[in-house]
């Protein structure tokens, strides 16, 4: 059983507290729940969506034809008739959201009971929706599914943005700062929510010039600090990175991606920033990049930033992107998280290359000796990263079909190849990148690259680490600001099988 | 220790940043002398002549980019509370590159201090304007002459909200006076140093100058402040120019370490950040 929900309507009109309502039911009840949020840059007015996908099995992604839709508006209606499967059910009219949880628990049948306790849980105009949600179940009278009670096991429900603030405080993080820009702006206001229970300093600046060099200032004193932003503010911050760079200065900096160049789609999803997060900022210098695919590993990932930030000195680049950021997936397993030693003392830093005072040099054998440190920390990174899990490999280990990716495409490709002949690579570490490990992997196979951009740019990587070429024909490739979907994406891995 | 460097100053021969650094250092060891210790100090510099000087003080600290050197201050202080943080910067610096953080940090107002070596040109990259010089400079890059009028920081440091305003000349017991104020005072403290550049641009404002002390000016008095700040527009001075020098603006109000109960607690126990063991 896997069953597609679609909830569409203006802003303002509730969608997302309809879907969190029945995900957490569903998820209370043992299921796989994921959600997705597609909305527009707008406040109220519009159309936004959601679509939930559940099943006894893992579920990571969405797919394109819906088993129920809710219709809070004329527009959804209109918009997305289409993709209602044959014999799915229309749920519309002018009624409001908890009117139609109502009748979707009942379409489900799930005991009122449940939907009760999560309106409890919601607080927020409880004796309105009661009455409501109760008027649409008893109105309801067909059946879709049979949920039954599985297991008491209540794993977490939660989204990528969530597993990044979770990750930072398990840490160990003393200061957050951001300048608000969408996806990333959610890790803001969750740790700023916690900062008094959790003692953190999370703090909002003028700019994210501002951000990085405030962060660059509490950093060498010792504070463990992270900050946060997307594409256009990340650009911003590079001059500064570039300094954590050269004066090495820990730094774990989160770039949540969404379409670009420029403005481009702001509330949309895209993995269009690979190569910016790895070649940004001017000069040769030593850094982190590494690519979460879930809210287990945006926890297990942020840790891992603060470990090699703070065990090298190197700023630490966590990439993930609207679709991961904001999406909420359930998670049976708990995170495993690294420790980290709080362990950066204030000293004379420079921006310019330093002799031994800590004073700006023009000495050539000093410089060169410098370049040389920081190139010899550079394979020491490498070799330390081969204690984590750079990759990960899913589906049909001996398969000869390769399918890699890397981010949030994975809970798509997961769902997609599942029964095919194929096995998956997901890439997490992409700097330092796992050389040996990549080239066992695809050596002598049929290379199909999935991501969500134009030019396939984790393909260009791995040309440019390993010497493999990914033949266009053999790319799948989404940039239309859409996350995949499983489904479609199976039949377009389906027909480059060999 | 000591705040002396072993590193030898490369600032032209009778350079005023000689001023500033003689009256930092005895400003800072006096300081040291009354029970402060070296750790409590951190310095930070810009880019430009004026940041030579962070090299030539044994604190630590960091010599930051161009223009970054308010929002760096920001974190140390919010890194630690306790640390005593002393940002140099240039006119370039200041008023051009990192405009937008001097008026934030008259805003968030934390308790750190900060010089602007003003000698209204770029220096080090041989003698470009700054928004501080005056119209019909020429150099190189303006072989037309400048043509727009000169930003004055006074009045834009007033207006902005900041506690602490003050200028001097380039001058060490001037510069001495001002600093032990500052130190004195709780919040963000701004010093503008008039310091003509003795190479490209050496105008002779030594005679120019007047003592806000001495003809009696009320430094909590912000429309007194606000009229004195427009007695000097950073034109070529003329004739009739008198200029301004010391304390034009003194109120204490409430500090960003003090509005979060977080950082409270680290001034309470004198720590900082990296003292918390989670």
């Amino acid at each position: 059983m896997r069953i597609n929900v679609l909830f569409g309507g203006e802003a303002g009109q509730g969608p997302n507290i309809l879907t969190q309502v029945l995900g957490r039911a569903l998820v209370n009840q043992g299921y796989y729940v994921f959600f997705s949020r597609d909305y527009q840059s707008l406040i109220r007015g519009g159309h936004n969506f959601n679509v939930l996908t559940f099943s006894e099995e893992e579920t990571h992604s969405n797919d394109s034809r819906m088993d129920i839709i809710v219709a809070l508006d004329d527009n959804t209606e209109k918009l997305h008739e289409k993709e209602l499967k044959k014999g799915g059910v229309l749920l519309k009219g002018n009624k409001g959201n908890m009117y139609y949880a109502g009748r979707l628990f009942k379409l489900l049948c799930l005991d009122f009971s449940l939907l009760e306790k999560e309106l409890r849980e919601l607080e927020k105009r409880y004796d309105e929706n009661i009455i409501e949600a109760k008027k649409g179940y008893d109105e309801e009278r067909q059946e879709v599914c049979k949920i039954i009670f599985r297991n008491k096991e209540t794993p977490s429900f939660m989204n990528g943005n969530q597993g990044i603030s979770e990750g930072a405080i398990k840490s160990g993080i003393d200061i957050y700062y951001a300048y608000p820009m969408t996806p990333a702006t959610n890790v803001l206001s969750e740790l700023a929510e916690k900062q008094i229970e959790k003692n953190i300093l999370v703090l909002e600046i003028e700019s994210e010039i501002a951000v990085i060099n405030a962060a660059v200032g509490s950093s060498i004193t010792g504070a463990k600090t992270m900050i946060g932003t997307s594409g256009g503010g990340f650009d911003l911050m590079t001059e500064s990175l570039s300094l954590a760079g050269i004066a090495e200065v820990p730094l774990v900096i989160y770039l949540a991606q969404r379409p670009g160049p420029s403005t481009g789609v702001a509330t949309y999803t895209g993995q269009g920033d690979l190569q910016m997060a790895r070649y940004s900022g001017h000069g040769e210098f030593n850094r982190l990049v590494i690519s979460p695919g879930d809210p287990k590993e945006c926890e297990e990932l942020t840790s891992q930033a603060f470990y090699f930030s703070q065990r090298f000195k190197i700023p630490a680049i966590i990439i993930s992107d609207k679709h991961l950021a904001e999406s909420f997936y359930t998670l049976a397993e708990k995170p495993n998280i690294t420790f980290s030693e709080k362990s950066t003392l204030l000293k004379r830093y420079n921006s310019y290359e330093t002799d031994e005072f800590g004073s700006a040099t023009e000495n050539a054998e000093i410089i060169k000796k410098n370049v040389e440190e920081r190139i010899e920390k550079k394979k020491e990174i490498a070799e330390k990263a081969k204690k984590f899990s750079q990759c990960k490999i899913y589906g049909k280990k001996d398969s000869k079909n390769v399918v890699i990716s890397w981010g949030s495409t994975k809970g798509a490709i997961v769902d997609a190849i599942k029964d095919l002949d194929i096995k998956f690579v997901q890439v997490l570490y992409i700097e330092p990148f796992p050389i040996e490990e990549m080239k066992k992997e695809l050596e002598g196979t049929n290379i199909i690259l999935v991501e969500n951009n134009a030019t396939g740019q984790l393909g260009d990587v791995i040309a440019e680490k390993t010497g493999m070429f990914i033949e266009d024909k053999n790319k799948v490739l989404r940039y239309d600001g859409r996350p995949f979907l499983a489904d479609e994406l199976r039949e377009e891995i389906w027909g480059k099988l060999k | 220790m000591t705040l002396n460097s072993p590193i030898k100053p490369t600032w032209c021969p009778s350079c005023l940043n000689f001023q500033v650094l003689a009256a930092v250092k005895n400003v800072v060891q006096r300081e040291i002398n009354t029970g402060k210790k070296e750790e409590d100090f951190a310095i930070v510099a810009g880019i430009g002549c004026h940041a030579k000087i962070f090299d030539y003080i044994n604190l630590n600290g960091i010599n930051t980019l161009h223009g970054r050197v308010l929002p760096t201050c920001l974190g140390m202080k919010l890194g630690n509370p306790n640390l005593n943080v002393i940002g140099f910067s240039g006119d370039g610096d200041a008023y051009a590159e990192g405009m937008e953080h001097l008026i934030h940090a008259a805003r968030y107002n934390a308790d750190f201090k900060y010089f602007v070596h003003n000698n209204q040109v770029f220096a080090l990259t041989v003698g470009q304007p700054t928004p501080t010089t005056e119209i019909g400079f020429k150099d190189k890059t303006n072989p037309l002459g400048v043509k727009t009028s000169p930003i004055n920081p006074i009045a834009l440091m007033l207006a902005s909200g900041c506690g602490f305003v003050a200028r001097v000349y380039a001058d060490m017991k001037q510069i001495e006076h001002v600093f032990e104020e500052a130190m004195k005072y709780k919040g963000f403290a701004f010093i503008e140093i008039l310091e003509p550049c003795i190479i490209f641009h050496n105008v002779n404002y030594k005679d120019k100058i007047y003592s806000l002390e001495n003809e009696n000016h009320d430094k909590t008095n912000l429309e007194q402040a606000m009229k004195k700040a427009q007695e000097f527009d950073y034109s070529t001075p003329t004739q009739e120019t008198r200029i301004p020098m010391g304390i034009f603006y003194q109120k204490e109000k409430p500090m960003i370490e003090d509005m979060y109960p977080q950082l409270k607690i680290l001034k309470e126990y004198k720590i900082g950040w990296k003292d918390i063991k989670r």
